[in-house]
């Protein structure tokens, strides 16, 4: 079992730097995270919605609603959007943000960054390229498409476009290293403005407007000094056997 | 005064000649005199037309309008009703942004966007951290005194009294200034968040001396505005007004003394009079595809920032200017500049929770000076800083992590504590805006803005990152995880004391318009390691007060050029 004051679970200090399994985290008991794990398992950030204003209420909770089908991709996109969302964030089973949806929506809508690599087309152009890519790459590594690759072929493949390594097909037509940051700051961007992912990550949310009062400055409270409606990161509380090395 | 007076009077004195605070609503955060606010016709020419409603040209109106002027403000972006239209959220938020299409390269390109551009009355300032540093003095003659840069033609000595003045009205707070021009606030700290703590006392043990502040967030109450609720959503808007924008600074004044704004128009070019070559006003669109409406005026300011002020000009073209008004010697767009902005975040064993207290803490500028020892010239200063979630996935992201390990690192979000770097990054003309092919909805050409870091840059990012990350091991950090990133924007219509070699002389007005100028941070020919909205501002105030005055339309060749002979007051 993880010490969280060791930090001994981060990724960085650990062997190989590959991260644990979340085997050792607690199952959520309050409110949704995604995959039900987190560090928070009495947090449900939802609980303060009373204390949020009309028209933050009104563009968080809208993020809860059921995911509608999609709008921008197509229906032979779909299934490696899917896939692609889902191991970027290691999103393995239910409840999943749907991530692939509120990516569709923006690119349905229009709601770019503002900036377009010169090398690179149009990012709702580049979203379509990195899917017809991926496939092409799972086809000639694993004789399959990308969406019916296994979980450790597809982060093996992703793990290349991270780096910008991948050629041929459609990734001939990109700047592979953009591509990547293009496609990931969408898909970040989406699953961390969800409010399961501020459950998992015992973020306050919004604080409008009630803000905070105890700062954790220097002082008797100390760093460490918690509002009334800040509930404490815990480790598992009903460990199950924490798999070290992941084998698959 | 004697420090006694000044303690007791801290946060008591406001400033004289702008009314902002009071005219504020303490029931909605609605800008007051919107419904009320003067309009002129198209074909009234007023005294002065603005493109852009932020910084440089609300500061700009808000005096001006003092002294009597008749002006409008022409701006692409939304007149803002913050209690509906801003949101205590990361993704919400993305309406304040400039996310029209722009085209970057070079070989760092520049991320734009949410990162240092803002649309809408106010301006980026809606959605700045809050950092209000000045300029030191020796920002202002890089190239004297370092062979480095560009120097300015104008010292020091002009603009402290309009620093002084801003500083008075935005308010800000922070300790007393040790470095650069030292100097005083007329706020007291905020109080200093777990977070910030920490990393401070790690720039202690390094030797690293930070001060709390400066930041332009009310430290009690102002007028109407209240006091900080600490909810640390600065980038995402002030809902709570207690932070400064000009949406609350100075638009209030400026709208209760005959300002008009208008919002949701896209200046599309300065129009030029063929035979006296002076500007007759500034061509407008109300929407995509709309009629096209000349609203005249007697002067013309454009503010609309390092990008978009560039763009307007070179898309202005005329028999007179084939090649972008005011670029007859191809200098409109170049030495357009950002700031290395790496931050660096450490771990601790207790939660900190970094997303409480406003992001801009703390501060330090020790290494804002040249030092030979440390191999290249200029500087950098040290901030602050705390991302939300979508900001920490970024952050996690840069070093290198996706999947369960991002996962794993943004579960731990509660456990770090961020500090960044602002550099200075040297003025460079292949640094440029310029056109693209591509036109948007108006049919105006797009930017494309090309960036490439030169080896002076370089070493001082890597100097820098080194220092930071000192820290955080000073503090006892347990993991360390680091972003290269970059901020803000300025250059890009610089002044300067020769027409072949800038866009606007010493009193920003331009060389080859007479009726001409430009008032946002487009005209700065260096940087600094400092945030700019402070500096904008000052610039904005000292040009309104010559205007005004007359003397920024001195046609004297020694007025144009600007002062010189004052090298010696400009150093301390």
């Amino acid at each position: 079992m993880p010490d969280l004051t060791s930090a001994d679970h981060l990724p960085k200090r650990r062997p190989g730097g590959a991260a644990l399994h979340p085997s050792w985290l607690p199952r959520q008991r309050r409110g949704t995270t995604p995959q039900m794990i987190g560090r928070y398992p009495d947090f449900n950030v939802l609980d303060a919605v009373d204390t949020w204003d009309e028209a933050t209420k009104k563009v968080v909770l809208a993020r809860l609603e059921p995911p509608g089908p999609l709008r921008f991709f197509t229906s032979d996109e779909e299934p490696v959007l899917r896939a692609l969302c889902d191991t970027v964030l290691a999103q393995d089973r239910e409840p999943r943000v749907p991530v692939a949806e509120m990516v569709d929506g923006k690119l349905a809508d229009g709601l770019l960054d503002g900036y377009q690599y010169a090398d690179m087309p149009d990012d709702r152009d580049t979203w379509r390229l990195v899917l017809r890519g991926l496939d092409h790459t799972a086809t000639l590594g694993y004789q399959t498409g990308f969406a019916g690759c296994a979980e450790a072929q597809r982060e093996a493949i992703v793990s290349e476009f991270a780096q910008g390594r991948l050629v041929g097909g459609a990734w001939d037509e990109l700047n592979v290293a953009h591509a990547w940051s293009v496609v990931i700051r969408m898909m970040l961007a989406a699953f961390y403005s969800h409010p399961w992912a501020w459950n998992e990550i015992g973020f306050g949310g919004p604080a409008y407007p009630r803000g905070f009062m105890r700062l954790g400055g220097p002082g008797a409270d100390g760093p460490a000094v918690r509002e009334p409606f800040e509930q404490p990161g815990a480790t598992d509380e009903d460990p199950v056997q924490v798999v070290d090395a992941w084998e698959r | 005064m004697g420090t006694f007076w000044r303690g007791i009077l801290k946060g008591a004195l406001g400033p004289r000649d702008n009314d902002s605070r009071f005219l504020l609503d303490v029931h909605s955060r609605d800008l007051p005199g919107e419904t009320t606010m003067a309009r002129y016709r198209d074909d009234d020419e007023v005294d002065l037309v603005i493109v852009g409603a932020g910084a440089g040209g609300s500061v700009l109106a808000q005096r001006l309008a003092r002294h009597g002027w008749r002006v409008v403000i022409i701006e692409a972006g939304p007149f803002w009703h913050p209690d509906e239209d801003w949101v205590s959220d990361e993704a919400g938020s993305h309406p304040l942004y400039w996310t029209q299409k722009r085209i970057i390269s070079g070989a760092d390109p520049i991320e734009l966007g949410k990162n240092n551009s803002g649309r809408g009355v106010g301006g980026s300032m809606v959605h700045y951290a809050g950092y209000t540093p000045r300029f030191h003095p020796s920002d202002l003659s890089t190239y004297t005194d370092d062979g480095v840069g560009a120097d300015w033609p104008i010292c020091y000595e002009d603009l402290r009294p309009h620093y002084e003045q801003v500083e008075a009205e935005l308010p800000v707070a922070g300790q007393d200034w040790p470095w650069g021009y030292p100097h005083r606030y007329p706020f007291s700290p905020h109080p200093v968040s777990g977070a910030a703590e920490k990393l401070r006392e790690g720039a202690l043990r390094c030797g690293i001396e930070m001060r709390v502040g400066p930041v332009g967030i009310v430290n009690g109450t102002f007028g109407n505005r209240p006091h900080c609720i600490y909810r640390g959503y600065c980038l995402q808007g002030c809902k709570v007004n207690a932070k400064a924008s000009p949406y609350v600074t100075h638009l209030p004044d400026a709208l209760a003394h005959g300002v008009e704004v208008r919002a949701n128009c896209m200046a599309l070019r300065v129009e030029i009079r063929q035979d006296s070559g002076r500007a007759r006003g500034v061509v407008y669109a109300t929407e995509s595809g709309g009629a096209h409406r000349l609203q005249r005026a007697r002067y013309v300011a454009i503010a609309g920032y390092s990008v978009e002020t560039p763009r307007l000009l070179l898309a202005s073209v005329s028999r007179r200017f084939p090649s972008g008004l005011c670029n007859n010697v191809d200098q409109v767009g170049r030495y357009v500049m950002v700031q290395g902005a790496t931050q660096t975040a450490g771990r601790w064993p207790f939660e900190l929770r970094m997303y409480k207290a406003p992001p801009p803490e703390i501060s330090s500028e020790q290494f804002y000076e040249t030092d030979p020892a440390r191999g290249f010239a200029r500087g950098f200063s040290i901030q602050t800083v705390s991302p939300l979630p979508i900001g920490w996935a970024e952050h996690v992201l840069a070093d290198g992590h996706w999947g369960w390990a991002l996962r794993e690192y943004m579960r731990d979000y509660n456990h770090w504590a961020t500090i960044g770097v602002l550099n200075e990054l040297l003025p460079h003309p292949d640094n440029r805006i310029t056109l693209a092919d591509e036109t948007d909805p108006y049919g105006q050409p797009i930017a494309r803005m090309d960036y490439t870091l030169g080896d002076n840059d370089r070493a001082n990012m890597a100097y820098s990152t080194k220092v930071i990350t000192d820290i955080l091991h000073a503090a006892d950090a347990q993991d360390v995880l680091t972003i290269q990133r970059f901020a803000h924007l300025i250059g890009g219509a610089r002044m300067g004391s020769f027409p072949e070699h800038s866009v606007v002389d010493a009193n920003q007005r331009a060389w080859a318009v007479p009726n001409l100028f430009i008032a946002d941070g487009s005209v700065c020919p260096t940087q600094g390691s400092a945030n700019p909205a402070l500096t904008i501002m000052a610039l904005a105030s000292r040009l309104a007060q010559r205007m005004a005055s007359g003397a920024a339309m001195d046609d004297d060749p020694g007025a144009r050029t600007g002062r010189t002979r004052s090298r010696a007051g400009n150093r301390r």
